[in-house]
């Protein structure tokens, strides 16, 4: 199993459409303690509500609602602004038969009834995981950018080249005057630039022309 | 040898033939008979009548005849001679003796000549049959007789006319009247003789009827002895065969009846099995009806617990998540636990249910027929949830009934159950609706659903056993038919079930099914005792 960090749900917020009153309630009281915000709803119009008012990352929807159906509510869903919002279905063994529709709505999971706290909680990472992520990457292109823009921009356009021409097995067949070649930098900064990768192990000469990056060395900085 | 073959074949000869046969034998052999005595009494008769008319007679006219010349003319003409009386009147007796002779004599010829008394022409066949030596009569000796007595009659004549004759006056009177003498003493013999010859032709007919008469018996007797020993040959041979068919028919009939009665036997002892068979099929199909009711409810309940399972188990969760996080509180526990108990009470009050439902309680009770109807929604009031399906009860509390608790919730059941399937492929507005109204003794109960009516073919069929529309897994085709059979036998009512036109709440629904069943309110407390 992959470790989750289930930590990271800490920054997202969910709309819970449940019609069962207890369900619904101690559901959210857990979840409350992993997530930003907990929308707990009873019907699909207050949910509708919610989604026009509140930020929503994720929709987690009972099949069968008191006075409708959770796939009318999907239906409905989908062809509203809201579609690209990811959406879990929680289904009892009997309902088997909506699965096929949920599928052909693009339903991004379901979870069977009676609810595992941790299958819920594992799923709703897995969804909002990729949203972390790309959330991660758009900082981190942020932070380059902004220290390239107030630092010395050389060096970091030689680990741009590098990383850019990393093979499969994380190598690079390169020179300092292939590099120089590319990028207007000073033969001594080069060097200097290699010797201090070279210290902290994250990219070592392996043979002659031959550099290899260390994922793991610059995980745990 | 010869008696056994022929009493073999006899024998051999079929039924029908013997018997026909005896009937030809004593038809015959009493037409026979019949015939022979009437031939033999005809001929007897016949033969005494020429006997007496023509034999008989004719002898005494001859021996008239004969009397009347020897002692009339013959003593008048010898008195004469004497002189005892004169010629005068001795001519007057011999005029009269004369005249009596002549008609005797006419009479004579006539009876001999006369064709009345011939024999007859059966007399004659039979003669030509039976008698060989026949014996023709001496004609013409009778021919010649009578010849000669006409001569000497004439004679006579002659001669007395001499003796009377006045003008002739002879001497030779007593000559003429020895001569006469002397010619009727001839005359005398002829007529002997004639009448001898009478009597030997009646003693030869006698003797050709003593003839006929022996053979006549002759053949009587026989074909009266045969007659008879085919007749009894023959009974006996057919009350043989009686004997035989008798006793045959007798060993067919016991052997008959045998079979009849092993028939019987076993047709009894089939008779009770296939009545403990359709016993056993009967108590069968209520145990499958039983169980198929009792799957249903299991899955009610199974409905009515997930929801609170589902909830109790997120507590727990809750609670293991809310420890690990460090935010338990005794606030948090007491709340959890309240909330679990409370679920929990929910879940028993479920369980609680539908244990009396499956309750076999045999005896009768007492209650009112909204509670045992309201039950029956209670307890499938999760699938009519689930199809949004509106109940409306319209009962009195004031129906009360005395009858099988269960079975009749049972019933209820059934009817919802189908009007459920029937509903949840419907559109739109949903609803069952039930009615009971109390009229003479009788309950009405009328429930009513919009789930589009059932198909006539299909509504001849639903009380049936085993017949469903469903698919198999769904039903056992035993609901309604356990629902007739509970309230027709149990409970001495009826039920029903027709499509109808229904408007509730001022709408009007085309096709509805209506389950009409009226029960007896008084009659349930006669079975008690």
């Amino acid at each position: 199993m992959i470790h989750r960090n289930i930590n990271i749900l800490h920054d997202f917020n969910i709309l819970y459409l449940e019609d069962d009153v207890e369900l619904l309630k101690h559901t959210k009281d857990v979840l409350d303690d992993f997530m930003h915000e907990v929308y707990g709803v009873y019907t699909s119009e207050e949910a509708m509500q919610v989604l026009e008012n509140e930020h929503v990352d994720v929709i987690i929807s009972d099949i069968l609602l008191k006075d409708e159906n959770g796939i009318d509510f999907l239906k409905k869903l989908k062809q509203s602004d809201y579609a690209e919002i990811p959406t879990v279905l929680i289904t009892a063994h009997t309902e088997s038969a909506y699965l096929l529709e949920a599928i052909k709505l693009k339903v991004e999971n379901y979870i069977v009834k009676p609810i595992n706290l941790k299958e819920l909680l594992n799923t709703i990472h897995d969804i909002v995981l990729p949203i972390n992520q790309r959330r991660e990457a758009q900082k981190s292109n942020n932070l380059i950018k902004i220290i390239s823009e107030v630092s010395d921009g050389k060096q970091i356009e030689v680990i741009k080249y590098i990383m850019s021409n990393l093979n499969e097995s994380d190598e690079i067949r390169t020179s300092y005057s292939e590099i120089m070649s590319h990028i207007d930098i000073s033969k001594p900064t080069l060097v200097k630039l290699f010797k201090k990768l070279a210290e902290n192990n994250i990219l070592t000469n392996e043979s002659h022309k031959i550099y290899k990056f260390h994922q793991e060395s610059l995980d745990s900085l | 040898m010869k008696i056994k073959k022929i009493l073999q074949i006899l024998d051999a000869i079929s039924f029908g033939y013997k018997s026909a046969f005896l009937l030809f034998i004593i038809i015959g052999g009493m037409i026979s008979i019949v015939v022979l005595s009437q031939i033999s009494t005809y001929t007897i008769k016949n033969d005494f009548d020429l006997l007496f008319e023509k034999r008989t007679k004719s002898i005494i006219r001859l021996e008239a005849i004969k009397d009347t010349y020897i002692i009339n003319i013959n003593e008048t003409l010898n008195d004469m001679r004497k002189g005892l009386i004169n010629s005068v009147q001795g001519q007057e007796v011999v005029a009269l003796a004369q005249q009596l002779i002549r008609k005797n004599w006419s009479t004579y010829l006539n009876i001999i000549d006369t064709e009345k008394y011939q024999i007859s022409w059966i007399n004659i066949m039979i003669k030509k049959f039976f008698i060989i030596e026949e014996q023709t009569p001496n004609i013409l000796l009778q021919q010649s007789i009578i010849h000669n007595i006409k001569a000497k009659k004439k004679k006579i004549q002659s001669l007395l006319n001499q003796i009377f004759n006045p003008y002739i006056h002879t001497d030779n009177h007593a000559s003429l009247i020895e001569e006469v003498n002397y010619e009727i003493d001839a005359l005398s013999i002829y007529i002997t003789s004639l009448t001898n010859y009478d009597l030997s032709m009646t003693i030869q007919e006698k003797r050709d009827t003593d003839k006929i008469f022996d053979m006549l018996s002759l053949i009587l007797n026989i074909s009266i002895v045969l007659v008879f020993i085919f007749s009894v040959l023959l009974s006996t041979f057919i009350i043989i065969n009686f004997k035989k068919l008798h006793f045959a028919l007798q060993g067919d009939v016991l052997e008959k009846t045998k079979a009849l009665q092993r028939l019987n036997a076993s047709l009894e002892t089939k008779i009770k099995k296939e009545v403990e068979n359709s016993r056993r099929k009967d108590t069968l199909m209520f145990q499958q009806a039983r169980l198929a009711s009792m799957g249903e409810m299991i899955a009610n309940i199974a409905h009515q617990w997930r929801q609170p399972l589902g909830s109790m188990m997120m507590i727990i969760q809750g609670v293991q998540s809310k420890m690990e996080l460090g935010k338990l509180t005794p606030e948090m526990i007491n709340e959890k636990v309240i909330d679990t108990l409370r679920l929990a009470e929910n879940m028993s009050d479920t369980l609680e249910n539908f244990q009396n439902f499956f309750k076999p309680t045999k005896a009768k009770e007492s209650f009112t027929l909204k509670s045992c109807i309201e039950h029956a929604f209670t307890l499938s009031k999760y699938i009519l949830e689930q199809h949004k399906i509106n109940v409306s009860i319209k009962i009195s509390e004031s129906i009360k009934l005395h009858t099988y608790y269960n079975e009749l919730s049972h019933v209820f059941l059934n009817i919802i159950a189908n009007a459920e399937d029937a509903l949840s492929l419907t559109k739109g507005e949903k609803f069952i609706e039930i009615v009971a109204k109390e009229v003479n003794d009788k309950i009405y109960i009328y429930i009513t659903d919009n789930g589009g009516g059932i198909k006539a073919d299909v509504l001849l069929h639903i009380f049936e056993p085993y017949f469903t529309t469903k698919y198999k897994s769904k039903g056992t085709g035993l609901g309604l038919y356990m629902s007739q059979q509970i309230i027709e036998k149990h409970m001495q009512g009826t039920i029903r079930c027709k499509n109808v036109c229904y408007t509730i709440n001022k709408t009007k629904y085309e096709h509805c099914t209506l389950f009409t069943i009226i029960l007896p309110h008084t009659q349930s407390d006669k079975n008690d005792t």
